[in-house]
């Protein structure tokens, strides 16, 4: 990557916003159809009620809640690679960088809508806000769920702002080297940018605070989505490891799915000589780690389970292992922490379909923790007479489809639109290389 | 007041930029900007600027929201008096995390205002005077010269190695 002059990069970078061809319209529009099952199969169930879906007691919280906590997690390493590596100077960071915090805004995006479509009667959802009203209601502040609103609309807002602001220097080079519709658009995005000492003394102190306040923030919002369950008394559920588990896990899925995006990117776009084997290899070095943490926290659950004597504690994580989800747990297993051990060795660290089909691994076991967690926990808790089972009904696998069509959608859009490599970066990279 | 014509020299060396930045006050011209495809620390320490104060901005926003937050969560507590979970109506630990929440949005808000306000943004009239290639591979140095001089600053910006632009 050292060896490319700045020139290189532009024309590499730009040739990806060229007009699409058929097929990647034809992907836009499979996707498309996608979002509109998804919201079709939403409007129904404001029409029909929330009773539509397979969720109810004692499991209240199904494949919402999963692909809730699911999207949220995917969300969080665009925040880890774009603010927590760029304090520590990790340059292998700055190629994936740009097009993981777009993984970013659009997974908090996918995720905040299921707590309006869990909420049945979606119109009531102002009741979240501190509004005054006449019968002087306001928002619960102690409960959990509260802090949950809080802390992913702070999430959007924040990794929206700090996509943005790191998108400009590079609106301004597209501005730059276009015409007509575009050149305007663009003109306008960037903010008359040029590049100036003050512009960059300034933006490089604000960048700097930006993924200053993103790291804790980060950590925040995930440990506060844990505290969803951790705060309930539920067995299985009411755990101090929660924080840590959530955030590394959320780590892990996240990492995974920039893998399972960059990959055919780096093919498509022609960015071997940017998005180098050296930056995927180094994402599946921190999966190692990930997928080490979180391999430490399913077995701390376990002991803590069976060290703490107590019998419902110890009777829910035994049917975890042994009970009608059992499954579920033997994927998260074998896909969140033994599959990606394979990492270890070095040929699978950088052999393309290698990483993608481990990346594609971990995403679906990360998904199934999700379900043992959530689902497990209510399934089997204290008394015999509330165990009860769920399974999602075709409106929440619609619903789930067009969550996964969203973020795609709009991934593939973020492409062909916007530079989907951060230019300035990685010229950056190669002036420091020089 | 004499008028004054603003001409940009372009290098696409760094090293050649910044010695035209240390000698150009010595030839006596102004340098009015200096414009980068990176953020060029060599040109940061030429051009000898101060620190940016882009961080007061990020400082007044996080103390308004730390205590926004708190006073939020404590103003609806106390408006709906009742007792939850055997927990008192003004519970600090758990509107610690609204305060950190707060805490957060309002900082990166006061963040992208100072980030706005130092850097002049939105600044379209800044193109006025711009090249386009400072955003590729150039580093464009915009100098003001009084009427008549504007041959002496070309001057110095091809013995330094760069090309010329002339703004009107």
């Amino acid at each position: 990557m050292t060896d490319l002059t700045y020139a290189q990069i532009d024309q590499t970078v730009l040739n990806t916003l060229e007009r699409p061809r058929p097929r990647y319209w034809i992907l836009v529009a499979l996707l498309l159809g996608g979002v509109l099952l998804g919201a079709g199969a939403w409007a129904y169930q404001i029409f029909v009620g929330i009773g539509v879906g397979g969720q109810n007691i004692p499991v209240a919280w199904g494949t919402y809640l999963i692909n809730f906590v699911f999207w949220v997690g995917i969300a969080h390493s665009g925040t880890l690679i774009s603010a927590i590596l760029h304090l520590f100077r990790a340059g292998w960071r700055n190629p994936i960088a740009r097009a993981a915090e777009t993984m970013t805004v659009f997974a908090v995006c996918c995720a905040g809508l299921f707590p309006f479509i869990h909420l049945g009667r979606v119109w009531q959802v102002y009741y979240m806000l501190p509004l005054p009203n006449q019968r002087l209601l306001w928002p619960n502040f102690l409960s959990p769920l509260m802090f949950d609103v809080v802390a992913i609309s702070t999430y959007l807002t924040v990794s929206s702002l700090f996509w943005y602001t790191g998108l400009l220097p590079d609106l301004a080079v597209v501005r730059d080297r276009s015409s007509g519709v575009r050149h305007r658009i663009f003109r306008v995005l960037s903010l008359g940018w040029t590049g100036a000492h003050h512009q960059w003394l300034n933006y490089g102190r604000g960048y700097l605070f930006f993924a200053a306040l993103a790291t804790p923030l980060v950590i925040s919002v995930h440990s506060v989505v844990s505290w969803d369950f951790a705060l309930a008394i539920v067995p299985g559920w009411h755990t101090t490891i929660f924080a840590p588990y959530f955030v590394a896990g959320a780590i892990h899925s996240g990492l995974a799915m920039v893998l399972t995006l960059m990959i055919p990117l780096r093919r498509i776009f022609r960015y071997e000589a940017i998005i180098t084997l050296n930056v995927l290899e180094n994402v599946a070095k921190t999966m190692i780690l990930t997928g080490l943490i979180v391999g430490l926290a399913y077995g701390t659950e376990y002991f803590i389970a069976w060290y703490s004597h107590n019998a419902v504690e110890w009777e829910s994580f035994r049917w975890r292992a042994m009970g009608e989800y059992a499954y579920g747990l033997y994927f998260m297993v074998i896909c969140n922490v033994l599959l990606p051990s394979l990492f270890l060795v070095r040929a699978v660290r950088r052999s393309i379909p290698w990483l993608f089909a481990l990346s594609l691994v971990v995403n679906f076991g990360m998904w199934w923790e999700r379900f043992v967690i959530i689902v497990g926990g209510v399934a089997h808790d204290f008394a015999p007479h509330s165990w009860g089972l769920y399974a999602p009904r075709l409106v929440e696998y619609c619903i789930m489809v067009g969550s996964f069509s969203l973020f795609f959608f709009l991934f593939l859009l973020f492409c062909k639109h916007l530079p989907s490599v951060s230019m300035t970066e990685i010229k950056e990279t190669v002036n420091h290389a020089r | 007041m004499p008028a004054e014509t603003c001409i940009m020299g372009l290098f696409k060396d760094e090293g050649k930029a910044v010695k035209a930045i240390l000698e150009l006050p010595a030839a006596g011209f102004s340098l009015r900007r200096a414009h980068s495809p990176i953020p060029s620390h060599k040109i940061m320490d030429a051009l000898k600027l101060k620190k940016s104060r882009t961080g007061w901005f990020t400082l007044a926003g996080g103390i308004v929201g730390f205590f926004t937050g708190f006073a939020l969560a404590i103003f609806t507590a106390v408006q709906w008096n009742l007792i939850v979970s055997g927990k008192p109506i003004v519970s600090l630990i758990p509107f610690f995390i609204v305060g950190f929440e707060f805490t957060i949005l309002f900082s990166v808000f006061g963040n992208v205002i100072g980030l706005l306000v130092c850097a002049r943004l939105p600044d379209y009239r800044g193109l006025e005077a711009y090249d386009p290639r400072c955003s590729g591979g150039h580093f464009g140095l915009l100098a003001a010269c009084e009427a008549g001089r504007e041959g002496e600053l070309m001057d110095f910006f091809q013995k330094k190695g760069g090309e010329v632009k002339v703004f009107a």
